[in-house]
């Protein structure tokens, strides 16, 4: 290394470091915190504060209620960002071909993904009213949407995806539009059919946006709370009760601030880790492209 | 940011003006809930400030749900340093949160402040609800009462009267249902779905079969053949065709409208409904009645469980007399007849025989008996922690994926570990 090179390398130091502090005090410094909490039995009402090692992990460890809300977060988070994402891209597709009142539809598109999570919530209250609710009445049946076992998880899914296909529909749209109009043409002279140009010139150009999509949503999945704690309170018999429910249950409304910060924890290694192997996957791609 | 404002005004009023004068106002800053239709709050404090030349009263609202409320409690009463005060003096407390405040060391012990018998003018459930390891730590206010509400003329035009066991509801249910043949009608409908409420109609089964939610000495579930006997009922009801399924995931609100449309027989709610159903031009006017809950068997009708507010002062106040006087002015006789006048229903007895607000709301001596015979929900600090334990198990049981025997073992093995060292 040239004296010049170290020069410009500590230059360079000095440049990240602000970025670097802000980012460690910010994110590293609560995240230690919460951890070492997570280590500790605290329930301030009680003025109980003191070491409890692993005491909180080994709980959850055989509680079925951690399980429960694991397997409740697993599942919406698949079964939403797998619906989102084949709807968002039908839909993305779909737009690309409209001819008329294009950004009427892009308007109405961004309408649902704009409204704040609580207000989304509410509306699908009302929409799945037991008696008075349009679903019940437009489907012609009476079902009792959030207070059956069976059915008040797929209909979180469904008022998620509702929500937030928008977004998808978005970033693919974007992404369609920049495809040059060549690429197809060049494809409709080798005699590749709808199907094939999908298949072997969409789909490809596609998926850098689809991975990145996916990630978003994935993440956000994970941490899913707004529409079951104002819809079903993680009802019934706890069956839409996510992590982050459990976790707020514990932190905030009975202040057990040692257990919920274990949850806490949990929700963070598990978000960290799925961020990691997608970002393996994009770079994998990157290296081999 | 409020704290740290405040502060500033405060160091730059002294600097400006040196050192307090002995008569100058002092202020004291009440944090309460919005009250519903015509707020009876500033009236009742200007009328305070009148008789307190020396004191100012300074409202401040929270968020309408009791979720956030007790959030902004806890995060400025325990984050706030102690020599500062979490900025407010007297804060409307709600029924289950006294033992957990005082515990916490929120609260001014109010017990030298207050008159020999002072609470006895209260509804004994009320003034339960206000003590705590045999000290007084709030004034009961605002008054609510879990009761069975029943369509009236439908009863009479089959000649029964209002059910005092679960059996003659079923019964009724059944009969009345028969002869309307109307596939709309509902027959009982109360609140299942997993949240606060579905704990007071469980309490009020537990109560019901002749045990509690906490043993004397605070083993939880300490019966647990009748815990499980008593969540039976709550799933029997809907098994039986009593109850629609979709209680399952119905709240006070929802299942007052189904009532108060029309489209049930029965209805548990609090006596806050009564004025809705009898509003006018209200489809139930005149049409429903009200009764203790039924009971199980033989027993007779049985109790139903509390809610409502009550009046605390922040242990860390810097005007304790101020502070105090506006806490018991507001829960005085004169200003619970100020409160009652509107929507509110009072913590002292007398007022539910008074003939001025007997002639505007004229079911409140019939809530007189039913309030006599409540009971509070378990006063304990660890209240809280007990409910959202219990929630999910009890739901559990309503939709029929638990057996009352293993939600009971679950909810007990649950708080062991969430309930280890607090009492």
């Amino acid at each position: 290394m040239t004296a010049r090179e170290r020069a410009e390398r500590r230059a360079a130091i000095g440049f990240v470091a602000p970025a670097v502090v802000t980012l460690a005090a910010l994110t590293a410094g609560p995240a230690l915190w919460v951890f070492w909490l997570s280590l500790r039995q605290r329930v301030p009402v009680f003025g109980i504060d003191h070491f409890a090692g692993i005491a909180h992990y080994a709980f959850l460890a055989t509680d079925p209620r951690f399980w429960s809300a694991f397997r409740v977060t697993a599942v919406f988070t698949v079964a939403s960002v797998a619906l989102e994402l084949l709807l968002g891209l039908g839909l993305a597709l779909a737009l690309r071909g409209q001819r008329v009142g294009r950004r009427a539809a892009l308007a109405l598109l961004l309408l649902a993904w704009a409204l704040p999570g609580v207000v989304t919530a509410r509306l699908f209250e009302w929409l799945y009213h037991p008696a008075a609710g349009l679903v019940n009445v437009a489907l012609g049946v009476a079902l009792n949407w959030l207070g059956d076992p069976a059915l008040a998880l797929p209909a979180l899914v469904l008022a998620d995806v509702w929500r937030t296909m928008p977004f998808v529909a978005l970033f693919c749209y974007a992404r369609l539009l920049t495809i040059p109009a060549a690429v197809y043409e060049a494809a409709a002279v080798d005699g590749a059919g709808r199907a094939a140009t999908f298949r072997f010139v969409t789909l490809p150009l596609l998926a850098p946006v689809l991975l990145v999509t996916l990630l978003f949503r994935t993440l956000d999945a994970l941490r899913a709370f707004d529409l079951m704690f104002v819809l079903t309170g993680g009802g019934p018999a706890g069956l839409t009760e996510t992590l982050t429910v459990y976790a707020y249950r514990s932190l905030f409304q009975t202040l057990r601030l040692g257990f919920g910060s274990a949850i806490g924890v949990i929700v963070f290694v598990l978000v960290m880790a799925v961020a990691a192997a997608y970002l393996s996957v994009l770079r994998r791609r990157e290296a081999a492209a | 940011m409020r704290a740290i404002l405040l502060a500033a005004a405060v160091v730059l009023l002294a600097g400006c003006g040196g050192p307090p004068r002995a008569d100058a106002p002092v202020t004291v800053v009440f944090k309460h809930a919005r009250m519903f239709g015509d707020d009876p709050v500033p009236r009742l404090v200007a009328a305070f400030e009148r008789r307190h030349p020396g004191v100012r009263v300074k409202t401040e609202a929270l968020g309408s749900s009791s979720d956030e409320q007790h959030q902004f409690f806890v995060i400025n009463l325990e984050g706030s340093a102690a020599a500062r005060g979490p900025g407010f003096d007297v804060m409307m407390l709600d029924v289950i949160w006294v033992p957990e405040f005082a515990r916490a060391g929120w609260l001014l012990d109010l017990t030298p402040s207050l008159a020999p018998g002072e609470l006895d003018a209260h509804f004994p459930a009320a003034a339960e609800a206000a003590r705590w390891n045999g000290r007084v730590w709030a004034l009961p206010w605002n008054f609510n009462v879990g009761v069975l509400y029943y369509r009236a003329d439908l009863l009479a035009r089959h000649g029964l009267g209002p059910p005092r066991s679960d059996a003659e509801l079923a019964r009724a249910v059944q009969r009345i249902r028969a002869a309307e043949r109307d596939p709309k009608l509902e027959g009982f409908v109360w609140q299942g779905k997993q949240y606060e409420g579905l704990t007071c109609n469980a309490l009020e089964a537990l109560w019901a079969s002749g045990t509690a939610l906490l043993g004397p000495d605070g083993e939880v579930l300490p019966d647990t053949t009748r815990a499980a006997h008593a969540l039976a009922r709550l799933r029997g009801w809907i098994t039986d065709g009593i109850s629609p399924p979709w209680v399952s995931a119905a709240d006070e609100e929802l299942t007052r409208r189904a009532f108060g449309d029309g489209r049930a027989i029965f209805l548990r709610n609090w006596f806050y409904a009564m004025d809705l159903f009898d509003a006018p031009g209200a489809p139930g006017r005149g049409k429903v009645g009200i009764a203790a809950l039924p009971g199980r068997g033989a027993a007779g009708p049985s109790p139903g469980s509390t809610g409502g507010s009550l009046l605390g002062v922040s242990r860390t106040t810097r005007h304790p007399a101020a502070a105090v006087a506006l806490a018991r002015f507001l829960a005085s006789e004169e200003a619970q007849r100020v409160l009652a006048g509107g929507s509110v229903l009072p913590t002292r007895m007398a007022l539910y025989h008074d003939p001025a607000l007997v002639a505007k709301r004229p079911h409140m001596p019939r809530f007189h008996d039913l309030a006599l015979a409540a009971r509070p929900r378990p006063v304990t600090p660890a209240y809280l922690m007990l409910s959202t334990s219990l929630q999910p198990e009890l739901s559990a049981v309503v939709v029929g994926v638990k057996t009352p025997e293993r939600a009971v073992a679950d909810a007990r093995r649950q708080l062991a570990y969430a309930l280890q060292g607090l009492r």
